[in-house]
């Protein structure tokens, strides 16, 4: 029995024992965890409770060059409702309210919102959308609503503010001007908001805060540890009007045609400054957009505008002048068995340079071309490299596409190669680059730069201003460029592009039809073009180039540049000449002419003394109302919102300065 | 009635330890669920101000448990084993399903989770088996039986799925060791636990060469003796094979989130912002509190919210944070102290019944308290039990208290029996 019971109670102290041991390696454990690696753990702590806030930079906006806003970042407000936080008297008081001045302001019946609240009561709904998208006015109204006002833990009102990029002027110069990438919002990669965006973005601060309690952060110190900076803002040399005009030609052209793609670049000819960019793709829908920037990062084959680039060669070479006579023969002629024709059906015979080059006759460039160069074509290849033309032009905007001139001991060279070379094939360039050659023409051999930006602002402090670039200083002699100005001239005035003259203003410039996909199988049925028209206006003085280059017209209405281009660079060239007011410059401000200064003296008298009175505002829109009253040197109260029903002074009292005057709005 | 038939004396210790963690228990889920919002002090809302409705109920339970006559629990312990078990078949049925798992009855605002219940259901159920003159634990038809009770439950409890409420029931071997189960039942428990975490640990294909090598060397040191191989090589291969199915049930049967838990335990895997990030917080909460803690309500872990569940099964990072070194030992004192008393009470019982009861009490306060802190500073891999008396949550709370109350109601009445 003893040893029974010795057994037993060797069980307990074995249980006991199991558990003391246990017990003792717990303790173990906190030491281990309060004092072997206690420093740790409260290194630990400290970062886990303390963290770097962000605080955003704000972005610098994007101006055009008479300093319009392109691109800007506003707030913009969502209102969510927590129905749970709301208690019940409160939610049974304010309901109803609620929901009619939600009815008033966005339209939707009052009953709606009553529902929608309802349910999302009956559901523990916590975050309910009640509004998107509202301005910073809008925000304010609605956060003074019955129920809302009370706040976010009483009226379970949730505002969430986002930053979203506007552009003012819409779709217009979109690619251009470039936005946000829509997977990986904050972030800019294209366009101006792209090249610019080191500048625009400015530096973020930071704020060390430490956490207090769920989702509650307490600043450390009264100072933010890094202030941060805004980002400047980039004035472009985007002019709305000019973009405007580009855009809606452009456009128009693209969709009677139904092409595929096309782009307008507007150059200011001294300057470089590109005054309009557009580029329109065609969406499933067959509508047009901004689709991707074709104007810089879309290189080839150009076709007939770079017979201009042939001729100067030549010319330049002395190898021939504008009256050499060049045999087009019939229309069609072989190279090295391979045959070139020219768009008119019998050909034109024997004519001189100059002329092949108004026709735009292939076979006229090419023999041309051929008989001068055939034995040294690098010569011919080595001018044309001398211009730039083979390099990017090197703007800070990404995808700038890459330019192929080839020459002898390349893959793509071959005896064909000369003689296509001449009428614009076997080589390619982006659309700017030839805009930037015809530049050259215009500004009378100087070739600049192309450039987007005037200047970085940090506020209204230059930061940086950029100056006009000049790449080659002439590209060719006083005579050359002489020459082809008249050729160019003699275009528009004869030649291919002869349906575009205007009496009213001159234009110079060079069509240009090239055959594009001409490898594929299927092209002889289905026949695709890249039409273009490159030049500049007025023909003499020239102010602004321009090329228009339309990708894939519909053949069954036309594929030749001086139908399909032409008439887009005609309608800018008249636009900005007849329309827009912006090119009547006046060159000083100051009114000289005594006459005009008496005008305008009655002017201002009249003006003083018709105010002297109170006017009569109601029914006047209640912001319209308050300006024109604070102008007048009034202190305006405003009750109420919307258009003015009441006044409390009324119209024809003699008007005194800061006479307080109270408005009632319904 | 009991009460003026006969001399009842409580054991005020159990009550006063009782008292004390329950007290201190709620002063840390104030602390853990202490928020700034503007809700005033008495709002019903709050998580402490509930578990104090919890706590004020359970003194009137307690009172309850401690009017019925002590024979009740053992006439009626039957019935309520059956009518636990059916509560917690009609969990498949009414269930409602709280954060991932079945284990809860809702009744308009107040969830019941009868798993809590069935411990004390099943202690009862157990002593009064073990207790009956007619069972021998000896027998292997009623250790079969003895297992069969404690297992069905567990069975319920585990597809809700409730892996970690389940596990307590482990704990009723020890009533069963004190009673007569022969010693082998434990040391088999420890060592296929000690194959299991090896096995873990190093691979089966090490744990496998180990057995062979410690086979062989025992073989040779007594093959004076004439040892049976049969018998020597039967051990090995079942250690063997042991080793290669729990390899199996790890990597196949296992979700990757168990996995996940017990490899950062062994050391296999850092992760702290992952699976381990639970405890990796509450070790950083209870790491930062150092000798004395940062005192009541100014732990900045506690407060910012970093331990996930730290109102729960976590409260015991509170604990560590806030009260430091010297306070986490007084609580592990504390319950060291009412398991041991629970163990001493347990051993001068006078009749079994009360005996095997005292012993299921202490060895589930025990369970619950060894794995819930060994989660909470990593010693173990996280099995989600709260921490008896501490962790927030009524059916918690009201468990423990009728599970220790009878006990205490039927020490009580030791007196009268003799």
């Amino acid at each position: 029995m003893a040893g029974a019971e010795k057994n037993i109670l060797n069980r307990l102290y074995f249980v006991a024992g199991c558990m003391f041991i246990f017990a003792i390696l717990i303790a173990l454990k906190l030491v281990d965890i309060q004092f072997l690696e206690g420093d740790k753990y409260r290194e630990l702590a400290q970062k886990n409770t303390t963290r770097n806030f962000v605080i955003p930079a704000n972005r610098g906006n994007v101006y055009a060059d008479d300093g319009s806003l392109l691109a800007t970042s506003v707030p913009k407000y969502d209102i969510r409702f927590d129905a749970m936080t709301v208690s019940p008297e409160n939610f049974k008081e304010h309901l109803v309210p609620l929901s009619k001045e939600l009815s008033d302001m966005f339209g939707r019946p009052a009953s709606y919102y009553q529902n929608v609240f309802r349910k999302a009561r009956a559901n523990k709904n916590r975050y309910l959308l009640v509004v998107k998208n509202l301005g910073y006015s809008d925000y304010i109204r609605v956060k003074s609503m019955p129920l809302f006002k009370l706040g976010p833990y009483k009226g379970g009102i949730i505002v969430e503010q986002r930053t979203i990029r506007e552009h003012p002027i819409g779709k217009i110069a979109e690619r251009m001007v470039g936005n946000e990438d829509r997977n990986n919002p904050g972030y800019y990669a294209v366009g101006l908001e792209g090249a610019f965006n080191k500048e625009l973005r400015g530096k973020e601060g930071h704020r060390l805060k430490q956490k207090i309690a769920k989702g509650q952060w307490k600043p450390v110190y009264d100072d933010n540890e890094v202030e941060p900076q805004d980002g400047y803002d980039v004035i472009s040399t985007i002019n709305v009007n000019i973009q405007d005009i580009a855009h809606h030609a452009l456009l128009k052209q693209m969709e009677h045609y139904e092409a595929e793609h096309g782009s307008v670049i507007v150059m200011d000819v001294k300057t470089g400054e590109i005054k309009a960019v557009s580029n329109l793709g065609r969406a499933k829908n067959g509508g047009y957009y901004e689709k991707l920037n074709y104007a810089v990062g879309e290189s080839h084959e150009p076709g007939s505008t770079f017979k201009v680039m042939a001729m100067m060669v030549a010319l330049e070479d002395k190898v021939i002048d504008t009256a050499t006579i060049v045999d087009t023969k019939q229309g069609s002629k072989a190279f090295y068995g391979r045959r070139i024709n020219d768009s008119r059906r019998g050909g034109y015979g024997e004519i001189s340079a100059a002329k092949a080059l108004e026709v735009s006759s292939n076979i006229g460039l090419a023999s041309l071309i051929d008989d001068n160069y055939k034995d040294d074509p690098k010569k011919f290849t080595d001018r044309i490299k001398s211009w730039k033309l083979n390099d990017r032009i090197g703007i800070p905007i990404k995808g700038e596409g890459r330019p192929i001139i080839p020459e002898p001991g390349d893959e793509i060279w071959s005896r064909n190669a000369l003689p296509s070379m001449a009428y614009g094939y076997n080589l390619q360039l982006t659309p700017l680059q030839t805009l930037t050659f015809y530049n050259a023409i215009a500004n009378n051999g100087t070739m600049v730069k192309p450039r987007f930006i005037k200047e970085i602002r940090a506020w209204n402090k230059p930061v940086e201003h950029f100056e006009t670039e000049v790449m080659i200083d002439k590209i060719a002699s006083e005579k050359t460029i002489n020459e082809i100005q008249a050729i160019l001239e003699n275009i528009v005035k004869r030649g291919t592009g002869k349906s575009l003259y205007s009496d009213y203003f001159s234009m110079a410039g060079k069509t240009g039809t090239a055959r594009t996909e001409y490898g594929e199988k299927d092209w002889s049925q289905n026949r695709r073009y890249i039409s273009s028209f490159a030049g500049y206006f007025p023909a003499v003085n020239p102010k602004y180039s321009c090329i228009v280059v339309i990708h894939k017209p519909s053949t069954k209405k036309g594929y030749y540049g001086a139908d399909v281009t032409g008439p887009v660079f005609k309608r800018i060239a008249q636009k900005i000449f007849t329309d827009s007011p912006l090119i009547a410059e006046v060159s000083s401000i100051n009114a000289q002419d005594p006459s005009v200064a008496k005008d305008f003296e009655t002017y201002y008298k009249k003006v003083q003394t018709r105010y002297q009175k109170i006017p009569n505002v109601t029914g006047m829109a209640g912001m319209d109302a308050v300006s024109l009253l604070e102008n007048l040197g009034l202190k305006v109260r405003v009750i109420g919102n919307g258009t003015v029903k009441e006044q409390s002074i009324k119209s024809g009292i003699p008007l005194e300065k800061g006479q307080q005057i109270t408005l009632n709005l319904s | 009635m009991a009460f003026g038939k006969s001399i009842v004396r409580f054991d005020w210790i159990t009550i006063v330890l009782f008292l004390a963690l329950v007290a201190i228990g709620w002063m840390n889920i104030y602390s853990a669920s202490l928020s700034d919002s503007t809700a005033g002090f008495f709002d019903m809302n709050q998580i402490y101000i509930k578990q104090l409705v919890w706590i004020g109920l359970s003194i009137v339970l307690i009172i309850f448990i401690l009017a019925l006559d002590a024979k009740f629990y053992e006439r009626f312990a039957s019935i309520i084993y059956i009518v636990s078990l059916l509560s917690l078949i009609g969990l498949f049925v009414f269930g409602k399903n709280i954060s991932g798992a079945t284990s809860w009855y809702v009744f308009g605002g107040v969830s019941l989770q009868p798993s809590e219940f069935a411990k004390a259901a099943t202690a009862l159920a157990l002593a009064k088996y073990v207790s009956d003159i007619q069972t021998n634990m000896n027998e292997f038809r009623h250790q079969l039986f003895a297992f069969l009770i404690i297992a069905l439950p567990a069975l319920f409890i585990v597809p809700q799925p409730d892996p970690g409420s389940a596990l307590v029931y482990a704990a009723f071997v020890f009533p069963l060791y004190r009673e007569g189960l022969h010693f082998v039942y434990l040391l088999l428990g420890f060592f296929a636990a000690a194959l299991f975490v090896s096995t873990l640990a190093f691979g089966a294909i090490w744990v496998m060469l180990a057995v062979l090598l410690a086979t062989v060397l025992v073989f040779l040191k007594n093959r004076k003796r004439r040892p049976n191989l049969l018998k020597y090589a039967t051990i090995a291969i079942a250690c063997i094979g042991f080793a290669f199915s729990v390899s199996y049930i790890f990597n196949n049967v296992f979700e990757q989130r168990h996995r996940d838990r017990f490899n950062i335990v062994l050391g296999k895997e850092v992760d702290a912002k992952g699976i381990g990030y639970n405890t990796n917080q509450s070790e950083i909460a209870i790491g930062s509190g150092g000798w004395f803690g940062k005192g009541w309500t100014q732990g900045t872990q506690t407060k910012g919210n970093f331990v996930p569940e730290q109102h729960t099964d976590y409260i015991f990072s509170t604990v560590g944070e806030e009260w430091g070194f010297a306070g986490s030992l007084v609580v592990v004192a504390l319950f060291v102290g009412l398991i041991l008393r629970t163990l001493v009470l347990a051993e001068r019982q006078k009749n079994q019944f009360s005996r095997v009861y005292g012993y299921s009490v202490a060895a589930i306060l025990f369970l619950h308290f060894f794995v819930n802190v060994g989660m909470v500073t990593g010693l173990f891999p996280t099995v989600g039990i709260p921490l008896p008396f501490f962790s927030y949550g009524g059916s918690g709370l009201w468990g423990f208290t009728i599970l220790l109350f009878i006990f205490v109601r039927l020490d009580g009445s030791n007196y009268y029996y003799t």
